[in-house]
């Protein structure tokens, strides 16, 4: 269990840091490099932490890592639009964040449920 | 003193070539009227194909005009190194690519009467530093391994160095004023039919299945290939994680006893000083000039950029009668990963587009040598350097730490760009001072003028996006990426970066950011003293 709840910590310090990118992406403000290329490492941690927990076997947040990795799809996409100069779409930075969020949700209720 | 190149300084009539009007369709575009768009322009136009040059400012007035004049076999990353990260086979390819540019440029020198200043004189590399000495033999014992006629010696002519440990000398290398023949050979190119336009930028360019096609700031160009002869690629390009930018500075000077050696140094200790000497207006030598100091764009370890300019002229008066100062100036080269250049298609899929980049300041021989490969690539002939220059080939384990390296740094740029707040404010920028400063969550780029006037641009480069570094010796925004850098109106002056930093403007009574549309455009032409 000490895995998953490693991998919530980084997908909490990457929460933070998306809410606060997301500020930039819907006020149209370019986002600061630094917050982008620290949200997505921690994500990821996060992610392959997960991915070790599902892959030693027994139950799992399988739906969580579904839809990290989702977001993680979106979010890679977001940063390839952003570094080469096309505007990231609102509603792609909002779906990014919900399907996170939502991940996240599953991946809590799995850890501290019962 | 401001920068201003010799070579500039030194050209008397510039012919003014149209700008573009309307569209246009050619057989081979070349996107830049350096040493290599016009070199690879006059081979095409002698082929008999249709071409047109795109120079965004004026032939010759990129790197070409603000380089050193010198050319030579020997490169600035050895010879002996590209043996070990490929093979001697290929340093051999290099080397003889080389030898046959340089003939290229004196024959042509001569067939068109340019006044250049063409003249062969040794180069001599040589060390005051025991720890030193062995690069020298192997750099010696690679370029005769060449082919080469290097040879070891003791002395070294016309400088007076004490203790010279080891040198090595190879006759039969040259000097000439670059910009002199490049505009020389761009004339002999327009007579055969070539067409060159200046100040009009290349802003978009795409290959198609059956041609390409590029956008202007005037009209399009349909083409059936393209070279991208911008020195580094323009827009997005894999080899961006490879061929890092790197300023290096010059200084020329006369001497007090009216003599100037007649030979290219390398002068490698712990630094690298290049010394050279040319003419003004004769063949006769009158300009004693150094070079060195490089650092990589935008990350220059001493704020005060002045340093890099002093520590060059200390250097010239340790060693030489120093009368004047009487230009200083400064340009970018390129690396590689392997210390070779990447000429040829631009990457595997493409079948139309070609590049020419990873010069390191070794350029004028290169950019010739780029230029006949590149015609006979496009004329179908089989190039006999393809193999050593191949654009394509990608890192490989020998090189894999370099891109490693590169890019590692380019990522701790990025990773500066955090979020400042209210950090400093407009009024803690001095006369002549630039800053970056955040205003309403965006980074600005604030430069004001001796009369206390603020010159405003987003400090987001239009590249890939990283935040431009004031250069305080050249009054620019330099960005530590890759390389682009912009007036203090924002407008490109070189680097990958197609577009101007975004114009921005500050509502004086209450501080805020006017709304400016977030338009940019890429005229180079605003303000800019660079031609
Ligand atoms: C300090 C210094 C000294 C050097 N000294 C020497 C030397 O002594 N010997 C030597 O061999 N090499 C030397 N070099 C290297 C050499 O100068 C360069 O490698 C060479 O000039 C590059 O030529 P180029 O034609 O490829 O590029 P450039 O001369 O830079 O030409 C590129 C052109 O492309 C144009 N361009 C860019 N973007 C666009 C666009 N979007 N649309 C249209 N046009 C565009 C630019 O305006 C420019 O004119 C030196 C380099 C430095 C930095
Ligand atoms: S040059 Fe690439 S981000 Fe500025």
């Amino acid at each position: 269990m000490n895995l998953i709840y490693t991998s919530i910590g980084f997908f909490a310090l990457a929460a933070l840091l998306g809410m606060y990118l997301l500020t930039f992406v819907l006020r149209g403000k370019e986002t600061p490099k630094a917050i982008v290329f620290s949200h997505g490492p921690m994500a990821v941690v996060g992610l392959v932490l997960l991915i070790i927990y599902i892959a030693k076997g027994g139950p799992n947040p399988w739906e969580s890592l579904v839809l990290f990795v989702l977001a993680a799809l979106g979010g890679l996409y977001m940063v390839s639009r952003d570094l080469t100069g096309r505007p990231i779409p609102k509603v792609l930075a909002v779906g990014h964040g919900l399907l996170a969020v939502g991940g996240f949700v599953l991946l809590l209720v799995f850890a501290f449920g019962n | 003193m401001e920068t201003r190149s010799f070579w500039e300084a030194t050209t008397p009539q510039r012919p003014v070539y149209p700008t573009l009007e309307g569209d246009l369709q050619v057989d081979v575009a070349i996107i830049g009227g350096g040493i290599t768009g016009i070199t690879a322009a006059h081979q095409l136009a002698r082929a008999g194909k249709s071409v047109a040059v795109l120079e965004a400012r004026r032939v010759g007035g990129g790197t070409t005009g603000w380089s050193t004049g010198n050319l030579y076999v020997p490169v600035g990353p050895y010879l002996h190194h590209i043996a070990k990260t490929r093979s001697q086979e290929v340093a051999s390819t290099v080397a003889q690519a080389r030898f046959t540019a340089l003939n290229f440029i004196e024959q042509h020198a001569q067939q068109y009467s340019i006044d250049c200043h063409f003249a062969r004189r040794p180069w001599y590399f040589f060390t005051q530093e025991e720890d030193m000495a062995s690069t020298i033999e192997k750099e010696a014992e690679t370029l005769q391994q060449a082919g080469m006629a290097a040879e070891l010696v003791t002395q070294v002519p016309g400088l007076s160095f004490d203790s010279v440990k080891r040198a090595v000398r190879m006759n039969g290398q040259a000097r000439f004023h670059p910009l002199r023949y490049v505009l020389g050979l761009a004339k002999a190119t327009t007579q055969m039919g070539g067409q060159i336009y200046e100040h009009t930028t290349v802003l978009d360019l795409k290959e198609e299945d059956d041609h390409c096609l590029l956008t202007t700031t005037q009209g399009t160009v349909t083409c059936n290939q393209l070279i991208i002869a911008t020195h580094i690629p323009i827009g997005i390009h894999t080899v961006q994680t490879v061929a890092a930018p790197y300023r290096s500075y010059v200084v020329a000077m006369r001497l007090k006893s009216g003599t100037y050696p007649d030979a290219y140094y390398w002068h490698n200790d712990k630094t690298h000083h290049a010394i050279t000497t040319h003419s003004t207006n004769s063949m006769e030598l009158d300009m004693l000039m150094i070079a060195g100091n490089h650092h990589k764009t935008g990350q220059a370890s001493h704020q005060e950029y002045q340093h890099y300019f002093n520590e060059l002229e200390a250097y010239a008066r340790q060693h030489f009668d120093v009368a004047s100062v009487e230009f200083r100036w400064s340009a970018q080269h390129y690396r590689s990963g392997d210390g070779v250049p990447y000429i040829g298609l631009t990457h595997k899929g493409a079948k139309r587009t070609y590049i020419a980049t990873g010069f390191y300041a070794d350029g004028l021989t290169y950019g010739t040598v780029a230029g006949i490969q590149l015609a006979e690539m496009i004329a179908g002939e089989k190039s006999p350097w393809l193999g050593a220059f191949d654009a394509t080939r990608g890192t490989n384990l020998a090189t894999a730490g370099q891109f490693i390296k590169e890019n590692a740094n380019v990522a701790a740029q990025y990773l500066k760009d955090i979020p400042a707040g209210q950090a400093s404010h407009f009024s803690d920028i001095e006369p002549g001072e630039g800053k970056t400063i955040e205003v309403d969550s965006e980074k600005l780029a604030v430069y004001r003028d001796e009369h206390s006037q603020l010159h405003i641009c987003s400090a987001v480069c239009t590249h890939m996006k990283c935040i431009v570094n004031w250069n305080n010796a050249e009054k620019t925004w330099d960005c530590p990426c890759h390389g682009s850098r912009f007036m203090i109106d924002g407008s490109v002056i070189e680097g990958p970066a197609i577009l101007n930093l975004e114009r921005k403007a500050i509502d004086p009574r209450t501080g805020h950011l006017v709304d400016s549309g977030g338009k940019t455009s890429g005229e180079r032409e605003i303000n800019n003293p660079i031609t």
